[in-house]
């Protein structure tokens, strides 16, 4: 076991916190922007009101759970492998790729299995796409417990303060590229880095969209691993969930999918693995749908605008026992 | 703590009251058949829905396809879809011109329809 300095484990300052009189700004100009008809911009008060206030649950529901993550990433970090020094700006560079690879793992975890899906849905459901929707930050990550993909990091030896950091930065980056203000970024910005345009595609419903570009700051993980999906110019973006939310319910777009879980879970537990760890919109009747198979529904009557991904394809079949 | 929380409560109350002075959500026509059509197409895109009736307030429309039933109602400037067989529309309670259909869905658990009261429902089929 290795001690480390306090400045190692507690970051001496939140990213996320320093951004938010940037983020308050932000929205004001976006809003006006639109009221001005200088930009494309919709605003729905209801659906404000619920971003917002998911966003400000979620640093309340990060302050309750956020004890067990933090323990772990400092227990592995007694125990790392390396003294990786927070001073140097390789190790910045390296945290910068490492995370960044980490946050894709998660994002397409988070959409690709039912139970991780139920922590990151609130994030999808609004039906409108600007900076308000960036806040819709999750309520249940902490439960749900995909923090331990970032663990490894830890172990490695990375200091935890690093992590946090980094962790910030990549969710500060993430807060501008959701607005429908920017059509496309210069070229050579649009090839490496995720951008207004690719992350309309992940918040879109369009079948052809579905499951696409879980780039945190780089896009270049899509294209290595399968899952890149330019936006289209013939097909606008309609934003959502592939079935949308009733109302503007904050505690139903925090927890739908949980109760959803735990009905079919008593409904039909014999099939507990397929409800829990299958795709969203598995079920063992094939009565729902899958990403998967309205995709290759889309595919059947338009053909498919993107080359096939190969490495994705077996991830989003629907797992039948 | 509680600083910083009222803090934020003051900051969402009025970024929420500039988005209202700004008027800027979607626009929502009232809904007639080809609208209503439109919509549907693009959430069911393998149901060709035979018959659709408009609501009275032309906020929601009720379609046939054969034994399915497509429900669709605007929330905000948005709307939601929800499909479900025909013969589920008989349970919905029906009430001073409105009716309220059930789903065992909580993403969207019921529906509520303007319906004139003097109206069938379920609707009778187009002969
Ligand atoms: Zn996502
Ligand atoms: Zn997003």
């Amino acid at each position: 076991m290795k001690s480390a300095p306090d400045h190692l484990i507690h970051a001496a300052f939140d990213p996320v916190t320093l951004a938010i009189p940037f983020f308050v700004l932000a929205v004001i100009l976006e809003v006006l922007l639109g009221r001005f008809g200088k930009a494309k911009s919709n605003y729905e008060t209801r659906d404000t009101l619920t971003s917002l206030t998911l966003g400000l649950g979620s640093t309340f529901s990060g302050l309750l759970t956020f004890g067990v993550p933090f323990a772990a990433s400092l227990w592995l970090y007694q125990h790392r492998l390396f003294d990786i020094p927070m001073t140097a700006i390789w190790a910045w560079v390296a945290i910068f790729f490492l995370e960044d690879a980490t946050y894709y793992w998660f994002h397409r975890i988070a959409h690709e299995r039912r139970f991780w899906w139920a922590s990151h849905v609130n994030h999808h459901s609004s039906q409108h796409y600007n900076l308000s929707t960036a806040l819709r930050q999750t309520w249940t990550g902490g439960v749900a417990g995909t923090w331990a993909l970032w663990l490894p990091l830890a172990f490695v030896g990375f200091p935890p303060a690093m992590i946090a950091i980094q962790k910030g930065i990549s969710l500060v980056y993430q807060f501008w590229i959701h607005t429908e203000t920017i059509g496309r970024m210069p070229r050579w910005f649009e090839a490496v880095f995720n951008t207004p345009s690719h992350h309309r595609v992940h918040h879109a419903r369009n079948p052809v969209y579905l499951d696409r570009n879980y780039a945190g700051i780089l896009i270049i993980w899509d294209k290595l691993f399968g899952t890149f999906q330019p936006e289209l110019d013939a097909e606008r973006p309609r934003y959502g969930l592939v079935r949308n939310l009733g109302d503007f319910n904050i505690l139903r777009a925090v927890f739908h999918e949980w109760i959803g879980i735990g009905r079919d879970l008593v409904r039909q537990p014999r099939h507990a693995l397929g409800w829990l760890f299958g795709p969203p919109g598995w079920s063992p009747d094939g009565s729902r749908e899958t990403s998967a198979q309205l995709k290759a529904e889309w595919a059947g009557r338009h053909g498919p605008t993107a080359p096939p991904a190969p490495s994705a394809a077996p991830a989003v079949e629907p797992a039948r026992p | 703590m509680l600083y910083q929380f009222l803090g934020s409560a003051i900051a969402v109350a009025l970024l929420v009251a500039l988005a209202a002075w700004a008027r800027i959500a979607r626009p929502t026509p009232p809904l007639d058949e080809a609208a209503a059509r439109r919509i549907l197409a693009d959430e069911y895109p393998q149901v060709q829905p035979t018959q659709v009736w408009i609501a009275a307030d032309a906020a929601a429309a009720l379609a046939r396809a054969g034994e399915a039933a497509l429900l669709l109602r605007r929330h905000g400037d948005g709307y939601t879809a929800r499909k479900l067989p025909w013969t589920d529309l008989a349970a919905a309670k029906v009430d001073k011109g409105r009716v309220t259909v059930d789903i065992r869905d909580i993403g969207a658990p019921r529906f509520t329809l303007a319906w004139p009261a003097d109206a069938a429902w379920p609707p009778e089929a187009a002969a």
